[in-house]
């Protein structure tokens, strides 16, 4: 197949990824149920009383309360999470789930610490760059690109 | 998610002991099922270019999540099969997609507040599979299991094509 028409293929599946990348977004609510951080940005009280779900950054730690921010659609949202027994530092990120209170609180049923503190996030992402250097290297001891046919082609033959 | 490099490991193991069976699963080829296993990790796109610019761009509602549910991993296993010679984008799409869904798998398996994973068989289904909660993103734990269980089937790999 020429390069011309691997073009149109990928062209096509292009269009198809942008699809769902547009679908997924319109038709979010169908999947969490919960309120996103914009919408309670915009809305707070009418929300009062819901059960969320916020995956959020650690702002501060102030005893046995932690306060987070949660971003979504560019817009943020400072929620104080009572209620949490999780040792976090700020840099931290933590995932809520509990009710919703009056004046910006939510109280945690549960709460999962996904990094413990801003370290914890930069280690998750040193060990991916390792990843990719090393999966680089060992797919190109195996694969080369031909630059006549624009397709990979195994080193060994 | 976890990591990218416990994706690789987990991928590069799984592939290795179905080569002790497939005759055609040579290293080569390994290494393509092996590179699947990033694809849901794409989604992290979004700490070049965030979705909120996007959406002001287009006017339209736009995520990137997608790339890590079963849809995703099926369009861009398409994309990187495209980059093989007609006759070989058979192999290609089925390695590349076995190692992107593998990956969806194994996040699958890590801690949500909720108890449920995320909508990882999108868009075929909008359901949320329940997670044992396995695992947090930043733990290192994970990626000492990932190497042990690398380390482990090099070994026996190394041990059977002496025999």
């Amino acid at each position: 197949m020429n390069v011309w028409k691997r073009l149109l293929v990928a062209t096509l599946l292009l269009a198809a990824l942008g699809g769902l990348f547009v679908h997924e977004a319109a038709t979010s609510d169908a999947r969490t149920p919960y309120p996103e951080p914009h919408e309670l940005a915009a809305d707070y009280d009418g929300h009062v009383g819901e059960v969320a779900l916020v995956f959020g950054s650690v702002r501060a730690v102030d005893g046995s309360d932690i306060v987070v921010e949660a971003e979504s659609e560019g817009v943020t949202v400072e929620l104080r999470v009572t209620g949490a027994s999780a040792a976090v530092e700020p840099g931290g990120v933590v995932q809520v789930y509990g009710e919703l209170r009056p004046g910006r609180e939510i109280a945690a049923q549960r709460t999962v610490v996904v990094s413990d503190s801003a370290s914890a996030e930069w280690y998750k992402y040193g060990v991916s760059v390792v990843g990719a250097l090393g999966f680089l290297v060992v797919f190109l001891r195996q694969w080369r690109l031909d630059r006549e046919t624009w397709t990979l082609e195994a080193r060994d033959g | 998610m976890a990591d990218l490099l416990t994706h690789f490991l987990v991928a590069f193991s799984l592939f290795t002991v179905a080569s002790w069976r497939v005759d055609w699963l040579d290293r080569r080829w390994l290494v393509v099922g092996t590179g699947g296993a990033a694809i849901p990790d794409l989604v992290k796109i979004e700490l070049v270019l965030d979705e909120a610019t996007i959406e002001g761009v287009l006017g339209l509602p736009f995520a990137y999540t997608p790339l890590s549910t079963a849809g995703g991993v099926l369009l861009v296993a398409g994309l990187v099969t495209l980059a093989f010679e007609r006759d070989r984008w058979r192999r290609a799409y089925g390695l590349v997609t076995a190692g992107g869904i593998l990956s969806l798998v194994v996040d699958g398996l890590r801690a949500y507040a909720d108890g449920r994973a995320s909508a990882w068989l999108y868009p075929v289904t909008n359901w949320r599979p329940p997670t044992p909660s396995l695992y947090v993103s930043s733990d290192p734990t994970i990626l000492v299991v990932a190497l042990s269980l690398t380390a482990v089937v090099v070994a026996v790999d190394r041990r059977l094509a002496t025999e």
